[in-house]
């Protein structure tokens, strides 16, 4: 008798049904649900439109060293720039990098195995991807605010809107996920700083997204029915201006706080000092943003504009009211370094760099709701904004640089992410002093088509306009260099689980981590659960451990 | 068919079982209806700021050949109301596992919605002029269509969870998809309480 027998294996193999293989390249893009990706791709995507209104912002500046006429572009292409800048830089740039970024941390930081709404997270980046699309081509053809070609400008309206839903929906994904899928044990007194402003943040921006979209909607009614009631595509930028100065302005960079009091307690190897008080200023902070209420107002005949809150005592008192969390946080990160033993590391400095612009920019908003100033209206505005948008990006490149691990499976090169950050807040804090000093000149803020009216010394705005050109195009190239650092290929050796020595969950897990983040969830019974396990010499922070899906 | 010692030995080897997501439909949806709401209720705030400005200015706020009857918008927050008690009742019934009770439910409930859409079609049509008439009626005609978007969305919502309790899947404790239907559709009749009363009562 013959006796066949297979290999033990291949009876195996051979019993198991053959699975389809899990999608590669482009398809693993589109169908993914996983945070990491999706929150990749929102970070590398805004990173590139951050770019473009750097280099939109460049040409801005440049347009203002000759106030006698137009010289880089048109005088109403560069109206339209003027706007594009802020839109790209705030709802294309730093706020979709904060949502990638916390998409794919915050999971990690509650010991969540996703985040609440995968599905939802991946169609609104897809959405984003899209309507930012669909609005830069809008602009493109001469549709932006202050555009000449009416379809066009309703097709900017409409891209935007769904933007906003894109930007919407996602929030409410990472939101969800801190508020209900945290890890045994974690209250919501000890999550972490940078969830804990996402809460805060997000929920701000869940006020405020709707309201802006909502008064878009009626533009959009307008522009499609004769636009004879809010003044066609010239009324356009007044609906969206109040979001680009205090107090609504201060809500993209509430995230930024969470970033860096994360950052700095484990680069000074100590607890966050007081890590409720910097709970409570961060929930300060956030609840001042919400500035809705603070916009420029509708007509019957659509001739006049009411700003009645302008210099009125909720706005003024506000505009003062926000300097306080910012200087208490940063009250709290001074002594927080102070008592640790500090390691200048990269993502220290660079949390640095990010409070002290966002600090300027409180400061300088707290000047603009001076009447006796008068320099809401003026580029002292435009340098306010700059410092608490820049500084948001500095905040979100130190996030990079400190969860690279997590995000890329890599630390990035220090010296060139360092270089970039410097020359990044170098750049906007040149920029940002120059159009202040040049709105101390009455230098409007927008661009006229006649730019000398009201400006007192001209030459000298005209130099003070070079310099911010300059310190604009060294912004940029460092935000180059930052994304040249997320670009360059892995070291060989592979990096540590947390090599940071930190201090929350995430830095628990492998880096990168594995599908479903956690093989075992740890029982929080602490706001740093890894430092009282590292340093205080005990596993009080994180005691048992509780299976955690596969 | 009873689990052989060999499934046992084979299960033991396997990741435990995922935790249940607690709420996580529920605090989602009470976060996009708190959104979804901003929207009408800001073009709220538009209209009520407008109108206190131009009645303060010694003026009349609508236009004399608009024309807002009482009787849709009232025929209106009525069905509204009524359909919030209905998806109570679907609510209640899928929490004590009364199916018969909770389909008959959510089919009022949807059949109700529904309902309210004429009834605001018909306000429009009764309004005297178009959209392009004035501001007042580019603002009447979209914060009503803005309304009416939002309880699509609600009904939509509604329709989803209704046939997966139809499927079996939100019976008693697992009710959450249905809280959460009924909890965005809550804040859908709340808004437009204050449309209603800030259109059709105050006009």
């Amino acid at each position: 008798m013959t006796v066949t027998e297979a290999p033990h294996d291949v009876v195996e193999a051979a019993a198991v049904p053959a699975a389809s293989a899990p999608p590669t390249g482009l398809a693993a893009l589109v169908g993914s649900g996983d945070p990491r990706t999706i929150g990749r791709l929102f970070v590398g995507t805004s990173l590139l439109f951050l770019l473009m209104a750097g280099v939109v912002g460049i040409l801005v500046g440049f347009e203002r060293v000759d106030l006698s006429g137009f010289e880089v572009v048109d005088g109403d292409v560069a109206r339209q720039l003027f706007t594009l800048q802020s839109i790209a830089a705030v709802f294309l740039g730093v706020l979709p990098l904060v949502i990638g970024l916390a998409t794919a941390v915050v999971p990690l930081q509650v010991g969540a195995s996703t985040v609440a709404f995968p599905r939802a997270s991946a169609a609104a980046y897809w959405t984003f991807l899209a309507s930012g699309g669909v609005v830069l081509a809008a602009y493109a053809l001469d549709g932006g605010p202050f555009g000449a070609d009416g379809e066009a400008v309703a097709l900017f309206v409409a891209a935007f809107i769904a933007l906003l839903v894109a930007l919407a929906v996602a929030t409410v994904s990472v939101v969800t996920t801190v508020l209900t899928l945290r890890a045994p044990g974690m209250t919501l007194r000890r999550t972490p700083l940078f969830s804990w402003s996402m809460v805060v943040g997000g929920t701000v921006w869940l006020l405020t997204l709707p309201v802006l979209a909502a008064v878009l909607l009626l533009v959009y009614v307008d522009l499609l029915y004769g636009q004879q009631f809010l003044g066609g595509s010239d009324g356009v930028y007044d609906r969206i201006a109040w979001t680009f100065w205090q107090p609504t302005l201060y809500v993209v960079a509430v995230p930024a706080l969470g970033i860096i009091a994360d950052v700095v307690p484990v680069f000074a190897r100590r607890r966050h000092h007081r890590h409720t008080a910097a709970m409570a200023l961060i929930g300060l902070f956030g609840a001042m943003t919400f500035g809705a209420w603070a916009q420029i107002g509708f007509s019957v005949d659509g001739q006049s504009n009411p700003t009645d809150w302008l210099y009125d005592g909720v706005w003024i008192a506000v505009g003062f009211l926000a300097v306080v969390p910012v200087v208490g946080l940063l009250g709290l990160w001074a002594a927080t370094l102070g008592r640790g033993e500090v390691r200048l590391g990269t993502p220290l400095i660079l949390a640095l760099f990010a409070g002290l612009l966002i600090g300027g920019g409180v400061v300088a908003g707290a000047v603009t709701v001076i009447e006796e100033a008068d320099v809401l209206t003026t580029t002292w505005a435009s340098g306010q904004e700059l410092l608490v948008v820049a500084g948001t990006l500095v905040a979100g490149a130190a996030g990079l640089a400190f969860w690279a691990p997590k995000l890329y499976g890599k630390l990035l090169p220090d010296a060139l992410v360092r270089l970039g950050a410097t020359l990044l807040t170098l750049g906007a804090g040149v920029a940002a002093v120059t159009y202040g000093i040049a709105g101390l000149y009455n230098q409007p803020r927008s661009i006229a088509l006649d730019a000398t009216a009201g400006v007192s010394e001209i030459d000298t705005v005209e130099a003070l306009n070079l310099a911010a050109g300059i310190g604009l195009t060294v912004a940029v190239a460092g935000a180059l260099a930052v994304i040249a650092a997320l670009l360059k290929p892995a070291r060989r050796r592979a990096v540590a689980d947390d090599p940071w020595d930190a201090h929350t969950l995430e830095w628990t897990t492998t880096s990168p981590p594995p599908i479903g983040n956690f093989a075992t969830v740890p029982e929080v019974t602490s706001e740093a659960p890894l430092y009282d396990a590292r340093y205080a010499g005990t596993t009080a922070g994180a005691t048992g451990s509780t299976e955690a899906p596969a | 068919m009873a689990a052989t010692s060999t499934d046992i030995e084979i299960f033991a080897g396997a990741p435990a079982a995922e935790p249940p997501r607690p709420r996580v439909l529920l605090v989602g949806s009470a976060l996009a209806s708190g959104a979804a709401a901003m929207v009408v209720l800001a073009l709220v705030a538009v209209y009520t700021r407008m109108r206190a400005d131009v009645i303060a200015g010694g003026e009349r706020w609508l236009p004399e050949d608009v024309n807002i009857q009482l009787s849709p918008g009232n025929m209106g927050m009525v069905t509204l109301l009524m359909s919030a008690v209905t998806v109570a009742w679907a609510v209640y019934s899928l929490r004590n596992d009364d199916r018969v009770h909770a389909y008959l439910a959510f089919g009022l409930s949807i059949l109700l919605g529904v309902a309210y859409i004429p009834t605001v079609v018909y306000g429009w049509q009764q309004f005297g002029v178009g959209v392009t008439s004035s501001t007042q009626a580019l603002l009447i005609f979209t914060i009503t269509g803005l309304h009416v978007a939002m309880a699509g969305a609600g009904l939509a919502f509604l329709a989803v969870m209704a046939f997966r309790a139809l499927g079996g899947q939100l019976t008693g404790r697992g009710a959450e998809g249905a809280n959460a239907a009924a909890l965005y559709w809550y804040v859908t009749i709340a808004v437009y309480g204050v449309v209603w009363y800030a259109i059709t009562i105050t006009k």
